[in-house]
């Protein structure tokens, strides 16, 4: 493979101009990151100190391995939703190392509105689950929750994809044998009750610890009955009596020992083999990336730059470097294991897009991952394209994308706009992990050309009966749209409402593919086989 | 096919064949020699020396009996190419259809390598025509506000003098 050889020259003002905009907003994210994590009225701080409990870090930080990292996903989800008072969706997800085990964990932080499931927590929830299920990743949950936020319940109960799916996806591990280990340490109240019943281990808080599907003021109302809530679902009730829970504990600490202690007894799934070799640092600096990425995203920039900063040594073996020149498709490393790159360098073309349809049946044929790098304004319009059939060739390349076998990881590092969001393996098509970086923007159209059709519908509604509009009138109607459209179409909109599973720090995005594409090797690859390609 | 090496600005060609239990055999020329690696010790034929290794891309700094060397390894596929397009071509051409946002240049004006000489713009993308190589403007193509074809020429440079 051959030494990228980077183009840019890091003392152009142009370089230090995108490296001082793309820090701040690095800064900026960490900023709110921090804020999510530790950021709590003192009340429920207060309340979780009288009851006893650890915070959801605290209790995350005891059962992983010492020394290991945490790879958090989805931080800041909900940070657009609810007023802003929903830190995290009140759930803390990620994959973590747990008696040597690579594990996903589900959180519950009692110290939001009291582990509250809002619909964006049961999205969450449910995201999680389906990594562990696409990955074949054993799950340790967190159990702490007062149950569904009711005045949401619309939002969060029946439809295929809300909180049914939690149990659903629970069953679904069970029977692919993928083990669970659930840990009570508050309340599990009506749905919430079933995350321990489905785990094949539970273990129980004596005191803080309750499992039940009605609490009791519930069966006071229903029944009559006048029962404590330790007789009614308590650690000695479940561990005795109903063998609804497995592990009576004493105390939080020792709950987390014992889970960690169970999760020891687990099989350790044998890893994939893929083509790996000794893992080396790339040759350039990964934060030069902050110098590339250009502060206006109008501007096009050469996609091997970023690949120069995320792979083993700066090598890449660039496949037909001739043809279908926007967009870039090639081998690499990354923490020695071999992936193949499919990276954005313009808009899609009707040769970039067959070279990618065909790079991605060749990966799938060589059992090699594949990393999407999208910058995507989309596929090319106008006569020439279509007869050329720009729509059918996007649509083999939607077909490629679909039919993979091998695992997909894919980074938005700037834009993501229309079908190009499709053919570059977009949210759909079922990566196994999606990530942003922070000044990316996704969307069906830019923003100015939406503000523009939007305006001009609302302006010809206005002088149905006549008349013009002013300019400052059609301003007035305009400005709001776009600024709508622009927060609606934000990395931070996307991470709000879960389009992703998190932003990335572009310095970051290394380590993140490592634990992430290490984590898809737990998952064996079915043999090739796609749908119909319209030729 | 052998390695290239620029040992000291010098060309040496050699390749290196694992022999089993860490051991390799060194090709150069028409010789043979048995290597190997013991921890921070090179050993060729009865002798160990100490050796320091430190390895930047393709190039690695070696210290070795008293000296250093500089060994820089030359890419077999950079090596046999023969140039190609890159940095050949006098006139530059429309990458995709648009319009232009701004010429920087025009003819007289002398540029350096990587200067940008044009900004074009098309699907809302807008990309930076850059000097390929030092020289001086011919001819832009096309006035800032108009638009082109694919594969239309924008700016040709004066071709280089043969030397």
């Amino acid at each position: 493979m051959r030494l990228i050889h980077s183009q840019i020259d890091t003392t152009s003002a142009e370089f230090q101009a995108n490296a001082i905009h793309n820090r701040n907003l690095a800064e900026t994210l960490r900023e709110r990151h921090r804020k999510t994590r530790f950021e709590r009225p003192q009340r429920d701080l207060d309340r979780l100190a009288r009851q006893h409990k650890l915070s959801v870090r605290e209790r995350i930080e005891a059962l992983l391995d010492p020394g290991t990292p945490f790879f958090e996903l989805s931080t800041l989800a909900a940070n657009q939703a609810y007023g802003g008072e929903v830190p995290g969706a009140a759930i803390v997800t990620g994959i973590g190392i747990v008696a040597g085990q690579e594990v996903v964990i589900h959180a519950d932080d009692p110290s939001v509105k009291g582990g509250s499931w809002y619909p964006l927590s049961v999205k969450k929830i449910v995201r999680a689950l389906d990594i562990a299920i696409e990955n074949r990743l054993p799950v340790v949950h967190l159990c702490d929750s007062a149950g569904g936020f009711l005045p949401l319940q619309a939002d969060l109960f029946a439809d295929k994809y809300l909180a049914g799916r939690i149990f659903r996806n629970q069953a679904t591990l069970s029977k692919l044998g993928i083990p669970q280990v659930a840990i009570v340490l508050g309340h599990c109240t009506a749905g919430g009750a079933y995350i321990p019943a489905l785990s094949e281990y539970n273990v129980i808080v004596r005191g803080t610890g309750a499992i039940f599907l009605g609490g009791p003021p519930l069966v006071k109302a229903a029944t009559g009955e006048v029962v404590t809530v330790d007789e009614l679902g308590g650690c000695d009730t479940h561990t005795q009596i109903s063998g609804t829970a497995d592990y009576p504990a004493d105390t939080e600490m020792h709950a987390i020992a014992i889970a960690r202690d169970i999760v020891g007894t687990w099989k350790r799934v044998e890893k994939l083999k893929i083509e790996r070799i000794a893992p080396e640092a790339p040759l350039y600096d990964p934060a030069e990336l902050y110098g590339i990425i250009p502060r206006d995203i109008k501007v096009q920039f050469d996609m091997r730059e970023v690949i120069a900063r995320l792979v083993d040594g700066s090598r890449f073996h660039e496949y037909q470097p001739a043809y279908g020149t926007t967009l870039v498709c090639g081998f690499a490393h990354l923490w020695g294991m071999r992936v193949g790159i499919i990276g954005n360098n313009g808009v899609l073309f009707n040769d970039s897009s067959l070279k990618g349809a065909h790079f991605m049946q060749l990966c799938d044929q060589n059992r090699t991952p594949i990393l999407f790098l999208q910058n995507i304004t989309g596929y090319m319009v106008g006569r020439e394209y279509e007869h050329r059939g720009i729509t059918k060739d996007g649509a083999k390349m939607i077909m490629a994308v679909s039919g993979l076998e091998v695992p997909k990881i894919t980074v938005i590092v700037n834009g993501s706009f229309g079908a190009g969001n499709y053919g570059m393996s977009g949210r759909a098509f079922d990566p196994r992990f999606l990530f942003m970086w922070p000044q990316s923007q996704i969307s069906v159209m830019g923003a100015d050309q939406a503000a523009n059709v939007l305006t001009e519908l609302k302006v010809k509604q206005a002088t149905r009966g006549g008349g013009e509009l002013s300019a400052e009138a059609i301003a007035a109607i305009r400005e709001p749209i776009l600024d709508d459209y622009r927060r609606q179409s934000s990395a931070l909109y996307s991470t709000s409402e879960m389009w992703d599973d998190g932003i990335l720090d572009p310095v970051d995005t290394r380590n993140a593919l490592g634990v992430t594409l290490s984590a898809t090797l737990n998952r064996p690859i079915d043999r090739p086989h796609f749908g119909v390609f319209r030729m | 096919m052998r390695h290239l090496f620029l040992i000291d600005e010098a060309e040496h060609e050699a390749g290196l064949a694992p022999a089993g239990d860490g051991l390799y055999h060194l090709l150069v020329g028409g010789e043979t020699l048995a290597v190997a690696l013991d921890g921070p010790r090179l050993v060729t034929g009865g002798r160990r020396d100490a050796v320091h290794v430190a390895v930047e891309g393709n190039v690695a700094h070696i210290h070795l009996d008293g000296r250093a060397f500089r060994v820089e390894f030359r890419e077999a596929m950079a090596r046999f190419a023969k140039g190609g397009a890159e940095g050949g071509a006098d006139t530059l051409t429309a990458p995709m259809p648009g319009s232009v946002v701004a010429v920087n240049v025009e003819a007289g004006t002398s540029v350096t390598a990587g200067q940008i000489m044009m900004v074009i713009e098309s699907m809302k993308l807008e990309t930076a025509i850059k000097a390929p190589r030092d020289g001086v403007v011919a001819t832009a193509h096309v006035a800032a506000g108009k638009t082109f074809n694919k594969g239309a020429a924008l700016i040709t440079l004066a071709p280089l003098e043969e030397a």
